[in-house]
């Protein structure tokens, strides 16, 4: 039943850019797919691995945009052609598993940093972590070209198709969401996955029983890491380069509101909070005053963690309830 | 102390090692002396009950056995085997099972995951990213738990929606994942209605005789029909050990546990 849902789901994401020429204009329905479409499966796919951790591990992470945008400059600095050429010489085959393979190297790293820490001062640390890393990236010319950052990454051209394209770039991410959260889905029921829902909910006892805690929970944030590096790579090409901005203090917490506005709880929650999300910052300023449209998104975003402090994820369970309920009343 | 002669004498001069031997075990948390020189050897399949008012160490007793507050002083042997300075999880896996006073389960999992979890720590390749087979030996062996401690009908619920009494039984299946030779339960009746007494009872006399079990528990309606020897303490120090006839008569044990303590 569940994964019934969850085949059709995928079927109607991969139909949908066909959907979306049909009822709009050409240039109306590229720019729903790549702009809109396209990039809130990419930012779904670094906040996931904010969900991840905090769903199955209670860690709430502020380093995942840092550690994505490990492996945006890590393509970056090796591809051939981006401007200014920093090492080059490398293909995209090459430049991106190089970049997914620094971002989990980055995500063990911080997993090792923050292992004795919890809540308030795993957030700090995390926190710290990351604007570590922006403040470097941001000063040093040798290796990031500092503030400019690195551009014209333009991304690989898939048989004879231009990557820039969007129903390439969008089916591209796509099916890298598919396979990122199936992966999610399986290794949560495997005993690794297992154990670390154990350390969220009684790390003494998982100890007591045997597990090393730290080796998991080290673990838990390399998965969390090549999660967000596949996200980071995505994100790169999408942006045609990378800047230190890209890593920012912003770009950081709109990550952890994604995650939160979808819902923890499960993994889908950051999909649905990085579309809702996206569409705001799209178009809040076209509805709303040019120099104010941030706060039409603020105030959409209290709304929905207000009306509903678990996320869309949670309005619909309770819907469920709701109707549930009213089955069993009649 | 007749007891323990009669024990010996019964098994012969070191024929058999006791499952658990203290020996001047001592507990200090800065100022407060918790525990204080306690010694006692409980024999293989004796049931052995704890019994003290609040306060007594009873539950720093269990720790130093356990492992999660070493002793301070004294020697812990597990049949003849010094487990003084080992970590909780390789007495566990030397073949010590407890249950905690306030359970200690996962709450967002489902009670074969509880178990499986409890029976995998014990096996090697414990760290695994590969989902486990239908016929994995884990997954059986917690399913047979599970029908031990009748929560067979229970697998797929969450331990978040079981009963006080549904949750005291998962604890001591876990305990008893990966057969246990010592099962040490704390207060395995604390805050069970009274309807789910007679049932946590019958579980425990249910388990097997190759299984030593001692119990910390406050309730003698409990303690006195499961234990073979009831061990008292009081302020740290065993004051009185006897069988659990004698120690409803017992002055001492009157005096500070069934009426003037309180």
């Amino acid at each position: 039943m569940r994964r019934g849902i969850a085949i059709a789901a995928a079927l109607l994401l991969l139909a949908l850019p066909w959907l979306l020429h049909a009822v709009l204009p050409a240039n109306q329905a590229g720019f729903w797919t790549g702009n809109i479409l396209g990039r809130a499966l990419v930012f779904g796919i670094i906040a996931m691995s904010l969900t991840f951790l905090a769903t199955y591990g209670g860690f709430v992470s502020l380093a995942q945009m840092m550690i994505a945008g490990v492996a945006g400059y890590t393509l970056a600095i090796f591809v051939e052609g981006a401007v200014p050429r920093i090492v080059g010489g490398a293909g995209y085959a090459l430049a991106i598993p190089l970049g997914v393979l620094a971002a989990t190297l980055m995500g063990l790293l911080v997993g090792a940093i923050a292992v004795r820490t919890r809540d308030i001062y795993l957030l700090m640390i995390t926190l710290s972590l990351s604007m570590g890393v922006f403040r470097f990236v941001e000063t040093n010319i040798t290796w990031f070209n500092g503030y400019e950052g690195i551009r014209n990454v333009v991304g690989p051209s898939l048989w004879g198709l231009d990557f820039r394209n969007p129903w390439v770039f969008y089916h591209v991410t796509l099916g890298t969401a598919v396979l990122l959260f199936a992966g999610v889905m399986y290794l949560v029921r495997s005993p690794f996955g297992l154990v670390l829902q154990g350390i969220r909910d009684n790390p003494r006892r998982v100890a007591a029983l045997g597990y090393n805690v730290a080796l998991h929970r080290i673990a838990a944030f390399g998965v969390a890491g090549f999660i967000a590096g596949c996200g980071g790579v995505l994100a790169t090409i999408y942006n045609i380069g990378i800047s230190p901005g890209t890593i920012g203090l912003g770009a950081t917490v709109n990550v952890l509101i994604m995650a939160v506005i979808g819902g923890l709880g499960h993994p889908v929650g950051a999909f649905l909070g990085s579309f809702i999300f996206t569409v705001f910052d799209t178009f809040a300023a076209t509805v709303y005053d040019r120099d104010r449209f941030n706060t039409l998104i603020g105030i959409v975003f209290l709304v929905i963690v207000l009306a509903s402090p678990d996320g869309v994820l949670g309005v619909g369970t309770r819907l469920r309830r709701l109707l549930g309920r009213r089955a069993a009343d009649k | 102390m007749g007891v323990r002669c009669f024990n010996v004498c019964l098994l012969g001069k070191n024929c058999v090692h006791p499952a658990i031997r203290l020996t001047g075990v001592s507990r200090r948390f800065g100022a407060l002396q918790a525990v204080r020189d306690v010694s006692f050897d409980v024999m293989p399949g004796e049931r052995r009950a704890v019994l003290g008012p609040n306060g007594a160490g009873k539950t720093t007793l269990f720790n130093t056995i356990c492992g999660d507050f070493p002793p301070t002083a004294g020697r812990i042997e597990l049949f003849g085997t010094d487990i003084t300075r080992l970590k909780p999880h390789q007495r566990t896996r030397l073949g010590i099972g407890r249950t905690y006073q306030t359970s200690l389960l996962f709450n967002g999992l489902s009670v074969l995951d509880n178990l499986f979890i409890a029976v995998r720590g014990l096996r090697p390749r414990r760290f695994s990213f590969l989902r486990p087979g239908r016929d994995d030996p884990g997954l059986a062996q917690a399913r047979a738990l599970a029908e031990r401690m009748r929560l067979s009908h229970l697998l797929g619920v969450e331990v978040v929606n079981l009963s006080h009494g549904q949750r005291r039984q998962l604890e001591v299946g876990m305990a008893l994942a990966g057969d246990p030779r010592v099962l040490m339960l704390d207060e395995p009746a604390a805050g069970l209605s009274p309807g789910d007494r007679p049932e946590l009872l019958r579980l425990l006399r249910e388990l097997p005789r190759t299984l030593t079990l001692i119990l910390i528990e406050h309730d003698m309606d409990i303690a006195l029909p499961a234990a073979d020897i009831v061990t008292v303490m009081k302020d740290g120090e065993v004051v009185v050990e006897a069988t659990p006839d004698r120690i409803e008569d017992d002055p001492v044990v009157q005096a500070i546990y069934l009426g003037g303590g309180h």
